[in-house]
């Protein structure tokens, strides 16, 4: 789809985290912009979380600025327009009484104003949610008997619900068969081209990197920001973030 | 069987009771999802010395109660964002510590008696004028809160960090629970006691997790065992001279035993 480069979605500046004196991440730079396609990959521990939990202004940076659609983190206040799909979205306490429609209707919660209840508009963007999410015939279900690969349709369907215009899935496929996974990229790819939402997705995994990525940045500890993420999972840079494992996925690339 | 409504006292008694439930199956449901389930012991345990102090000082201790137990209430929502790894520690803490205070007020002021073990145990013959009033006044107020935050309150129970990501004010909202917890809380200890209500808060709600159902359902469920329980553990006490506060615990617990077993997998 076209990107737009006026205002970035993102724009972080020299970003640094420390914990206790130790270096999580170091001197981040990157915007992301309306329209684009973005895998953010790393080894675990490399810092891809805690990026994005600064990006949504649940960690603060050490040193450094994200600004949100221009706007400095405390002054943001349309965070409607941010889809957040959390690392632990899959494993949801199997007792918690929700049904998919209860966890779908929470993306509507923020935008219904004080002493509102759910309006028939809100009921029709919860449906068209689950609908792009082909969740419609799982609405009765409870969320603690749905497979990973349902569940993880369930929550970008709560994401989706709010009609954000960014959706970032930090490691979506965590529990999530092979078969579910090629799905969920095909979703995703319909949802950048068609719906027009910018995403940004991050994975350990380089292996199940989709086709139609459009920037790819590795981070560890630092950031590189490829444009051209075929070339970059057998460019050099990629030993360097792995170190031996690059070699292993590159072979492994090859076999297909 | 209903010549026991023939008594004002019973009436009162009915009223208190009946409002408690909904308030203590309501805000138990969030309570429960949160895991908070240990808050509503200690707050308890905090309004306790408001009643201490009330008796004491011959203020309405049902007043004092309130008022402490949204202080201790604060506190510790203020202790747990700060000392996040230990938040059991404190709720430990400050249970212990709240008695501790409220035995020593009471001694001090010689007054350590029957007036002290009603409010431990609950009373049903205790019930006044007064408590009916300060119970649905202050009960519809904690009432409206919640029904108006419901669906916001769950999404933050769910999990707290997409709700602040949507815009949601976790906060203000976590104060907001807490608070009318307190509240709940130090208007139940009349009927109920302060060393039962906890039980009126988490085991409904545990209850009806059981039949694994959604939101509304889970919370209808909740309540339907609050009610139950309330409506039955103050005839079972008016006839056979029982406490109140225990015969509405021993109900709800066999209810929740039941919905255990039934839905046993």
């Amino acid at each position: 789809m076209q990107i737009s480069y006026k205002v970035p979605i993102f724009d972080v500046k020299n970003l640094s985290f420390s914990v206790r004196g130790q270096k999580i991440l170091s001197q981040i730079s990157l915007e992301i912009f309306h329209g684009e396609y973005i895998a953010i990959i790393g080894p675990n521990g490399g810092g891809k979380t805690t990026l994005v939990r600064m990006l949504l202004g649940l960690e603060l940076p050490t040193t450094g600025e994200v600004r949100l659609f221009g706007k400095r983190l405390k002054e943001f206040k349309e965070w409607s327009k941010i889809g957040f799909v959390p690392q632990r979205a899959s494993h949801v306490d199997a007792n918690f009484p929700a049904t998919v429609e209860d966890i779908v209707k929470m993306g509507r919660v923020a935008k219904r104003g004080l002493f509102s209840t759910f309006s028939k508009k809100d009921s029709q963007m919860v449906h068209d949610a689950m609908q792009k999410m082909d969740i419609v015939h799982l609405k009765d279900k409870m969320v603690g008997t749905l497979s990973g690969g349902q569940r993880q349709r369930a929550m970008i369907a709560r994401a989706l619900a709010s009609s954000p215009e960014i959706l970032i899935l930090d490691e979506p496929n965590t529990g999530v068969d092979t078969l579910s996974q090629q799905r969920f990229y095909k979703l995703l790819s319909k949802l950048n081209k068609e719906e027009k939402i910018t995403i940004v997705f991050i994975t350990h995994d380089i292996g199940v990197i989709a086709d139609d990525i459009g920037r790819l940045f590795t981070i560890n500890q630092k950031a590189t920001i490829c444009n051209d993420p075929k070339k970059a999972l057998s460019c050099e840079d990629m030993s360097e973030l792995y170190g031996i494992d690059a070699h292993l996925i590159h072979n492994h690339k090859h076999e297909h | 069987m209903l010549e026991m409504f023939e008594y004002e006292f019973m009436q009162r008694a009915f009223i208190a009771g009946l409002f408690i439930a909904v308030l203590a199956s309501i805000s138990g449901t969030f309570i429960v999802l949160k895991r908070y389930s240990l808050m509503s012991e200690t707050l308890a345990h905090s309004a306790l010395v408001g009643v201490a102090v009330g008796l004491v000082a011959g203020y309405n201790p049902l007043w004092v109660a309130v008022f402490v137990a949204i202080l201790s209430a604060w506190l510790i929502e203020y202790l747990r964002s700060t000392f996040t790894l230990y938040s059991d520690a404190i709720l430990s803490i400050i249970l212990s510590g709240s008695l501790a205070l409220a035995v020593i007020i009471v001694s001090l002021g010689g007054s350590f008696n029957n007036s002290l073990f009603s409010y431990l145990f609950g009373s049903i013959l205790s019930v006044s004028y007064q408590d009916v009033f300060t119970i649905v006044s202050f009960g519809s107020f904690s009432l409206l809160l919640l029904l108006l935050f419901s669906k916001e309150l769950y999404f933050i129970s769910y999990d707290e960090e997409v709700a602040q990501t949507s815009g949601i004010k976790v906060k203000f909202l976590n104060f907001l629970l807490v608070t009318v917890v307190a509240i709940i809380i130090a208007l139940s200890i009349r009927v109920v006691g302060s060393l039962l209500i906890g039980a009126l808060m988490v085991i409904p709600t545990a209850a009806a997790l059981q039949y694994r159902v959604g939101f509304r359902n889970t919370m209808l469920i909740s309540l339907f065992f609050a009610v139950v329980s309330v409506v039955l553990g103050m005839s079972i006490s008016y006839y056979f001279s029982l406490p109140s506060g225990a015969t509405i615990v021993l109900i709800v617990i066999s209810l929740f035993v039941i919905s255990l077993v039934s839905n046993k997998k």
